[in-house]
């Protein structure tokens, strides 16, 4: 967290999928909630998520993926980040995940997915209250 | 102009209206303890300049409101609309827009449409690594390989996909779909090369290729190179097209995308008009007759909303404002070339159906197949009610949505008045409001030098992502309400949802086998093939390709056929036209 207790949170999209929207909005939406908010844009890999995460040192990175590549990507990001010694970032995903899929990416260490229909609301709550235990 | 009142009777309603707001509804406002009036109501005021042959006209004459045909019949035309309400049983509907995992597994589902009843061609879905230029073999494309659609690196995926489309469905019997924008040059001369290869000549080839890459820079994301150097690519496309495929739409213009990012009604009218006007200009500035290839540009969807009676104001508008630019602005002396041919109905998008209790989408669907009816298309109803639980419909969403759409047209009869609510004052209003809006965002757009300054400013992205944001806060403080969403929601709510008997028909298996079926696939063509060819072409093209005059397409084709890869090609172009960092990032 940053100085005033600021929340810093890492908005990206893994992979080729261009699907933005959700990622806009909630960029839009945690900022006005009070949060700092960085967005990567588009196509970015694993290793360029992870290398923007340790330059900002944000408390959360944030996925979106639509193109139901989130089980090969989600997990690359997590193991790019622990690579870097950022294992205590708080990694939370968003897009078009199948139920049946959520498990095994928690596994992994997407500590929480949000799909279509998440209110902005919900999603700044369950950070504030993730980030406030890191604290 | 004295409209379809006169004065005398404008006078009285207007009287009247008055009387009427302060006795009878301020009476049943006082009872409800409201102020205001929750409802509109319209009246000959709000159409008082109204002529009926300036602003509706006659179906398939200027301007075009009522519609582009004189009449529609099922299953006939241009328009795709329609095409699966038609005869048969079971699934008939072709065009579907489908394509999975490897050229071979897209090929056995083709195989087992066509014995399930489908006809035509296909509608090919990419995969992303295809649809940005990038070989399957690419370090980017790991992971995303035959999941959005259909890996597609070489000509010779091309000849598996289309092995089940011979005899009396080989490619001069059949229409293909190719939703493809930044690499359409390579997907237009592989199916050229294909073709040649069956013995088939080009000028024989029908299909649409999207070929809309202006809108992918607002929405999608499927961009590669700088805008100005892609619109080079699709200006080769359109000039090629109409010299030597002249049944081939070499463009589909589209707002749906746009629309499903977020852009209001207004917002994407404008933009497709604004994009389309640039991709006209484009046909104009490489010195083709407008007359000449007009005749083929197609529109994709416009898409919608719920808000299906503003819809429908805004196709009726769409259609008006697209045959005064192609007639005024550039001159067309063809009538036939003013209509805006668009695959009809969506007019509720596919953005608006949920994940939360899915199968309140068909109910969704089924008032935009209603509103398309009313809005002068032969109803389709879409997307199947599943579409937001994942990628690939089931075959039983697919069978309930075309049976809805059946239902509209044969047992309902919406389809037997064109235009019924012409002169309605509420809709000839709207749709004058909607238009005037629309052009206001047309001129602002032109101010900047058209689309391409547009988007290069980012003004379109931006514009996109701040109406996602509006409605997102609307849906967040309860203004628009979602059912099921942000609304009746609860423990005494009960999730619906239908077996499924028939098996999903993207098989699991192959779609997580395909990515390392199909490098290997790859990596044999580039075994196999003359290596040497394909450099020398390749640095013809690089060479060719600086010169901004000529066009690239013919060079492309020879590309293709000694099976230069996707991502070697548009690899080499990048190398000329540089690639796209996005502009105008929030």
């Amino acid at each position: 967290m940053s100085n005033k207790g600021q929340i810093k949170v890492l908005i990206a999209k893994p992979g080729l999928d261009g699907h933005d929207r959700g990622a806009k909005v909630l960029t839009m939406g945690l900022r006005e909630a009070g949060m700092e908010v960085i967005y990567t844009g588009l196509r970015q890999t694993p290793e360029m998520i992870a290398q923007a995460a340790l330059e900002e040192q944000p408390d959360v990175v944030a996925l979106s993926c639509l193109s139901g590549a989130h089980q090969s990507l989600f997990p690359r990001v997590v193991d790019e980040l622990k690579k870097r010694g950022m294992d205590n970032v708080l990694v939370i995903g968003g897009g078009i995940i199948p139920g049946e899929d959520i498990p095994s990416l928690q596994e992994h260490g997407v500590s929480s997915v949000f799909g279509p229909g998440s209110s902005i609301k919900e999603i700044a709550e369950y950070i504030r209250g993730k980030v406030a235990k890191k604290a | 102009m004295s409209g379809s009142f006169d004065k005398k009777d404008l006078q009285r309603i207007e009287q009247k209206r008055k009387d009427w707001e302060e006795g009878t509804l301020k009476k049943s406002l006082d009872r409800f303890g409201a102020t205001e009036n929750p409802n509109e109501f319209f009246t000959p005021l709000d159409v008082s300049e109204f002529d009926f042959l300036e602003k509706v006209g006659f179906p398939g004459e200027y301007p075009f409101t009522a519609g582009i045909y004189p009449c529609q019949v099922p299953g006939s035309g241009p328009v795709t609309g329609g095409y699966h309400i038609g005869g048969g049983g079971g699934l008939v509907r072709a065009g579907r827009y489908l394509g999975y995992g490897t050229a071979e597994d897209t090929r056995d589902y083709y195989q087992s449409e066509i014995v399930r009843g489908r006809t035509g061609g296909p509608n090919i879905a990419f995969d992303l690594p295809s649809q940005i230029g990038l070989d399957s073999d690419d370090p980017l494309a790991e992971g995303e390989v035959g999941k959005a659609g259909v890996a597609f690196d070489t000509l010779a995926d091309f000849e598996t996909i289309y092995e089940p489309f011979q005899g009396e469905n080989n490619l001069d019997s059949i229409a293909s779909n190719w939703t493809i924008n930044a690499p359409v040059n390579v997907v237009l001369a592989a199916y050229i090369a294909l073709a040649e290869k069956r013995g088939i000549s080009p000028a024989r080839l029908r299909g649409t290729l999207q070929n809309d890459i202006i809108k992918e820079y607002v929405a999608r994301g499927t961009y590669i190179y700088p805008p100005k150097h892609s619109l080079r690519v699709t200006r080769d496309v359109i000039a090629y097209c109409t010299e030597h495929l002249p049944l081939l739409n070499p463009i589909s213009i589209s707002g749906y995308h746009m629309r499903e990012a977020g852009a209001t009604s207004v917002q994407a009218l404008a933009f497709t008009l604004a994009n389309a006007t640039a991709y006209v200009q484009l046909g104009v500035d490489a010195g083709l007759d407008v007359d000449s290839f007009i005749n083929r540009f197609t529109f994709n969807t416009l898409s919608g909303s719920m808000e299906v009676l503003k819809e429908i104001c805004a196709r009726r508008a769409s259609r008006r404002m697209w045959a005064k630019i192609i007639r005024d602005k550039f001159g067309s002396k063809n009538p036939r070339n003013w209509i805006l041919r668009e695959a009809g109905g969506f007019l509720t998008g596919a953005w608006t159906s949920t994940s939360q209790r899915p199968l309140n989408n068909l109910t969704r669907a089924v008032i935009g197949g209603v509103a398309g009816a009313l809005a002068g298309y032969i109803p389709s109803v879409e997307p199947p009610y599943d579409e937001p639980l994942g990628l690939g419909w089931s075959i039983e969403a697919q069978q309930l949505a075309e049976d809805a759409a059946r239902i509209i047209h044969y047992e309902s009869k919406l389809g037997e008045v064109t235009d019924p609510l012409a002169g309605s004052y509420y809709i000839e209003a709207t749709t004058d409001l909607i238009e005037a809006e629309a052009w206001e965002l047309i001129n602002k757009i032109k101010e900047m030098g058209g689309s391409l300054g547009a988007i290069e400013k980012g003004f379109m992205q931006l514009a996109v992502a701040q109406s996602a944001y509006e409605y997102q806060k609307k849906l967040e403080t309860g203004e628009e309400t979602v059912v099921g969403v942000n609304s009746f929601t609860g423990e005494q709510e009960i999730e619906v949802l239908p077996n499924r008997m028939v098996p999903y028909p993207y098989d699991a298996t192959k779609r997580a086998e395909a990515e390392k079926k199909q490098v290997a696939r790859l990596a044999k063509i580039r075994e196999q093939r003359d290596n040497g060819q394909v450099n020398k072409i390749l640095a013809q093209l690089r060479e060719t390709a600086g010169d901004e005059k000529a066009n690239l397409i013919p060079l492309t084709i020879e590309a293709v056929k000694a099976y230069a890869t996707i991502g070697e090609i548009c690899g080499t172009l990048k190398e000329v036209f540089g690639e796209y960092s996005e502009y105008g990032k929030i």
